[in-house]
């Protein structure tokens, strides 16, 4: 068992009177990444936003790195939100900075790095995620997906020890979360500890080393995507899961194979427009699930 | 008639070097002006953080106390009241007009300022500040070169037009006996007994330093708009 990175105890946090976390305590070590699942209004935002002091947590104590950082000062707390990344799910882009700029600002302000270094850095964490090109574009001329993907380079670029996403996909347009999970895919790969709030469970089944399940300020359920995804769960647990349609991962999967079989055939291209119309377009972003946050999120 | 409208200027800008009133007003004027927009700019600055940070996180109670007493008190009160006020009680050992006006209309149009870059700031997405302060940027830092480059792009027009409103309004600095360029013209008129040219002209040249300055603005704004630049200076 590799080493606890941030050590979470008896986290609460209210906002006024609504007591939204009660206490929540669970180790975070180094290189696992943990998704976060649970029902709208469950506490996932809060939670990964008391992790990085974006919030202020009532009560508890997290521990990074050795110190506990909800009594630290700002000077500490400014030092250990350096040393942690944050992906949102507006992206959040600086929109009078090009996207060269927008990666290299903190590193610039917050470590004192050179004009050149910084440039450098950040072009080859560009060119890692493909978007070499985009270096003197503008966030409004990017697409969602591309936006997303800057915005994930941009918290690399500070050499994060953890980085958390706060449904990161949500307000992608669904022919663009591909592109922003393989990104995630590729950073869990190598090494990086990650904290996920996401509907995407089919990265959750095959990415997560662990899912944590929140639900009324609580941890609800806790496992590994085996544990979670491929036993029958009652209660709240099961509730949820149903509604994300986990079953409809088969049905995804008789739809390709049929429109494979279809194509085979001699079927005209309208029919197999239809077709595919009819069968809602089996394709690999929709991951075989559907996302019951999707409407609401998308603004 | 030509020949009495020769006359005429003659008698106003010529003889005597009337026209060194003109020229030494228009001074006045411009020095007034721009200083104050400057001390307008300051004051405006700190007020709207002030009160911004308080009305968004809470920040800066007291502070923001004073500054909501200092806006009501520059908003209520007549502006040729506050500058014989800051004349005769509060800045009456100082002997240079001029600073006494400048920090009057300073003042007063920070008042202003702040109110606009105010909205400006309340204009921008909360997750912008989020995103700052989730990369180790300290507030301060977030505020200056993510939140204010931002917030000034997008109330420029309105700060412009306070800009110049404030460039006019410095034409009742005759209250304090400092001549600027509508003092001058009032004194060519009182020492030739004409009318029409003096008011006339002081009339233009104040036309033309409000149509310079809006043209000058009007290019800010679109090459702020054009480039997406950084206003604080990226150093990129
Ligand atoms: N700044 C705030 N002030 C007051 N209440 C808040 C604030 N932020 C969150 N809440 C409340 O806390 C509760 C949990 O919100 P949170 O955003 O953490 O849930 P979530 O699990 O992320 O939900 P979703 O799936 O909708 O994003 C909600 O009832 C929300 O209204
Ligand atoms: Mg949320």
């Amino acid at each position: 068992m590799s080493e606890t990175l941030l050590s979470i105890k008896g986290l609460k946090k209210s906002f006024g009177k609504l007591e939204v976390l009660k206490g929540l305590t669970t180790d975070i070590r180094k290189g696992e990444v943990v998704v976060m699942i649970g029902p709208s209004g469950g506490g996932k935002s809060t939670f990964l936003r008391c992790m990085n002091l974006l919030e202020q947590p009532t009560e508890g104590s997290i521990v990074f790195d050795g110190i506990d950082i909800v009594s630290a000062d700002e000077a500490v707390k400014n030092r250990v939100r350096s040393e942690m990344g944050m992906v949102f799910q507006h992206f959040n882009l600086f929109p009078h900075l090009t996207v060269l700029d927008n990666i290299r600002l903190a590193p610039r302000l917050v470590r004192g790095h050179s004009h050149y270094a910084t440039a450098r850095q950040a072009l080859e964490l560009l060119d890692r995620v493909g978007l070499a090109d985009k270096a003197k574009a503008y966030p409004q001329q990017l697409s969602g997906g591309q936006k997303q993907r800057v915005a994930i380079v941009r918290s690399l670029a500070m050499e994060p020890k953890v980085m958390l996403f706060d449904e990161p996909t949500s307000a992608l347009d669904p022919e663009m979360v591909g592109e922003v999970l393989d990104v995630m895919k590729d950073l869990a790969k190598n090494g990086m500890t990650m904290v996920a709030v996401t509907h995407e469970m089919r990265f959750a089944r095959d990415v997560a080393s662990r899912v944590l399940f929140l639900e009324g300020g609580r941890i609800a359920a806790e496992g590994t995507p085996a544990e979670i995804f491929d036993r029958k769960h009652d209660g709240r647990l099961g509730e949820f899961l149903g509604k994300v349609h986990v079953g409809m991962g088969f049905r995804d999967k008789v739809k390709s194979e049929l429109l494979d079989i279809l194509e085979d055939r001699e079927v005209s291209e309208e029919e197999l427009a239809r077709l595919k119309e009819l069968l809602g377009g089996a394709s690999r972003q929709s991951d075989g699930f559907s996302n019951p946050t999707k409407r609401r999120t998308t603004q | 008639m030509w020949q009495g409208l020769i006359d005429d200027f003659t008698q106003c800008f010529v003889a005597n070097g009337r026209w060194g009133y003109l020229l030494r007003g228009l001074g006045v004027t411009m020095e007034v002006a721009l200083s104050a927009i400057a001390v307008g700019l300051l004051v405006g600055f700190l007020v709207a953080v002030i009160r911004s940070s308080h009305d968004r996180y809470g920040y800066f109670r007291i502070l923001n106390f004073v500054a909501k007493v200092y806006l009501t008190v520059i908003r209520g009160t007549p502006m040729v009241v506050q500058l014989l006020i800051t004349y005769y009680i509060i800045l009456k050992s100082i002997d240079s007009k001029v600073l006494i006006a400048i920090l009057a209309f300073g003042i007063n149009s920070g008042a202003y300022q702040a109110e606009i870059i105010r909205a400006g700031i309340e204009s921008i997405d909360p997750g912008q500040m989020e995103a700052g302060r989730a990369l180790g940027l300290s507030y301060w830092r977030t505020m200056i070169r993510i939140i204010l480059p931002q917030a000034i792009r997008n109330v420029l027009p309105a700060l412009g037009n306070e800009f110049i409103v404030l460039l006019k309004d410095t034409s009742i600095v005759g209250y304090i006996a400092l001549i600027d360029l509508a003092k001058g013209g009032d004194i060519i008129r009182s020492q030739t007994y004409s009318v029409y040219l003096p008011y006339l002209t002081v009339a233009a040249v104040y036309l033309v330093l409000v149509m310079t300055l809006t043209w000058l603005l009007g290019k800010l704004e679109r090459y702020l708009r054009n480039t997406g630049a950084d206003v604080v200076g990226n150093g990129s």
